[in-house]
């Protein structure tokens, strides 16, 4: 993509995906976005071939510590991210073709240990990234910004959006 | 917009604002007692016409609505109850002053009323999970802690931009920055806006001392510590964190002597989750009935 990060088409239709969600699109002309990923994951998967694109905003590494409990998969990373495989491939990804990206995982201070999202969901999903033979293509993790991202399902391209800073693509 | 260039100037400003929450205090104190004086809430309410809308319009919502309709302040009232109409009150006067456009941070529109709101959830189901507050106390604690945040950026502080520049390279956290580059920080004008609005000991408790709780008076120290856990959670959500949000430090003594563990916060998460969404939308529109 050439053109400048906003730029998307008047006609593009943008979804949005919220906190413990995933959205699937197989029209190029959306772009699908989600909001402040703080320490939070957003993973986007896309098949450039079939232009098949899918985003996840995961809040925590696993699912492990609330088992017994009614669960929202997406809002896990061990369990949204298979989640997230299936429904593309349902929707005609294949799986050897999609090109996955990772953002967000916001932290405090590198001493800080007492409640770090941030870093326990980097190495979840590293860990997740192996075992699943993920073909991850851009990593835009940890550091102490707060990021918005948006998926332009034409391109494969994630437009990032940090306080303070002018949009960049990943 | 002229600059403001010290604390007694960005107090003075920021009390010009139109839909300050300067009602609140008063209605704290009629809301908290048992017997409430329907007629003295009624006559608070309705000075101010958008919250007496609102709480006609939640009184005659689908979860509070009976077979008769609502139509004046007083019935809305005795329908609501006073917790519930504590919230309400809080949230929207808190709310409303909070989404003025203001520069600095980072921020977009309403960004720290996303975050306050969140910040206030998140001290409310601590609250009932851990019992180290009254819910009601800790969620206005929650809306209100960082007051003084959004008075530096109506004040138009120029200075802020300084001290985007100079955190992390110069200084560890952002309140060690405003106190090198302004002289004072946020929290002293968090302080200084609740002293001036009349509002209680604990909030202004709140306001000064969450960053550290340790040094909290003994009386506070387990509301302020709450939100501070609050405000831990909250920012790692994302909701609302402008530039500012990720420099500071967790006070880890603090938490532990006051029974946080990680555990405790992730297991919390899943319902703060869900009920941020029932207020904000994926989009972030801020619904505050």
């Amino acid at each position: 993509m050439t053109a400048s990060p906003g730029a998307f088409s008047d006609s593009t239709r943008t979804i949005i995906v919220g906190v413990a969600d995933y959205k699937i699109s197989t029209d190029p002309m959306t772009a699908i976005s989600t909001f402040a990923l703080g320490s939070c994951l957003g993973v986007t998967f896309y098949d450039e071939r079939r232009q098949i694109g899918g985003l996840l905003h995961a809040m925590l590494p696993t699912a492990n510590l609330h088992e017994g409990r009614k669960i929202r998969e997406a809002m896990f990373l061990d369990t949204g991210i298979p989640k997230i495989l299936t429904a593309m491939v349902r929707a005609g990804a294949k799986k050897s073709d999609l090109r996955c990206k990772v953002f967000g995982g916001a932290q405090l201070m590198s001493t800080d240990s007492f409640f770090r999202i941030g870093s326990k969901n980097i190495d979840m999903f590293y860990r997740l990234s192996q075992e699943l033979d993920l073909d991850v293509v851009a990593w835009e993790v940890s550091g102490r910004v707060n990021r918005t991202i948006r998926l332009d399902n034409q391109s494969g391209d994630v437009v990032v959006k940090v306080p303070s800073k002018p949009e960049f693509i990943r | 917009m002229k600059a403001a260039t010290d604390l007694q100037t960005v107090v003075e400003m920021t009390r010009s604002i139109p839909c300050a929450p300067a009602i609140l205090p008063k209605l704290l104190k009629l809301a908290e007692g048992s017997s409430a004086d329907i007629g003295e809430l009624e006559m608070l309410i309705s000075l101010d016409t958008g919250l007496a809308t609102s709480v006609i319009r939640t009184a005659n919502s689908a979860f509070f609505a009976s077979a008769q309709r609502c139509d004046n302040i007083a019935d809305a009232i005795l329908r609501l109850g006073s917790k519930v109409l504590y919230r309400l009150a809080a949230t929207t006067l808190t709310g409303r002053w909070l989404v003025h456009p203001v520069r600095g941070y980072g921020w977009e529109p309403g960004d720290l009323c996303r975050h306050s709101l969140c910040v206030a959830i998140c001290a409310e189901t601590f609250a009932r999970s851990m019992r180290l507050a009254d819910a009601s106390t800790a969620y206005t604690a929650g809306l209100i802690h960082d007051l003084g945040k959004f008075a530096l950026a109506y004040a138009n502080f120029s200075a802020l931009d300084d001290i985007a520049s100079r955190v992390p390279d110069e200084f560890a956290t952002w309140q060690e920055a405003e106190l090198a580059v302004l002289g004072f920080d946020s929290a002293q004008v968090t302080k200084a806006l609740l002293e001036n609005w009349g509002f209680p000991q604990m909030f202004i408790s709140v306001g000064f001392h969450y960053p550290s709780p340790s040094g909290a008076p003994e009386a506070d120290r387990a509301l302020v510590t709450l939100i501070h856990a609050a405000k831990h959670v909250a920012t790692q959500l994302g909701y609302g964190v402008g530039v500012d949000g990720f420099y500071y430090e967790p006070d880890e003594a603090a938490l532990r002597e006051a029974g946080f563990s990680e555990a405790e916060m992730d297991a919390a998460v899943p319902e703060i989750v869900s009920t941020i969404q029932r207020f904000i939308s994926p989009r972030g529109e801020i619904n505050f009935a």
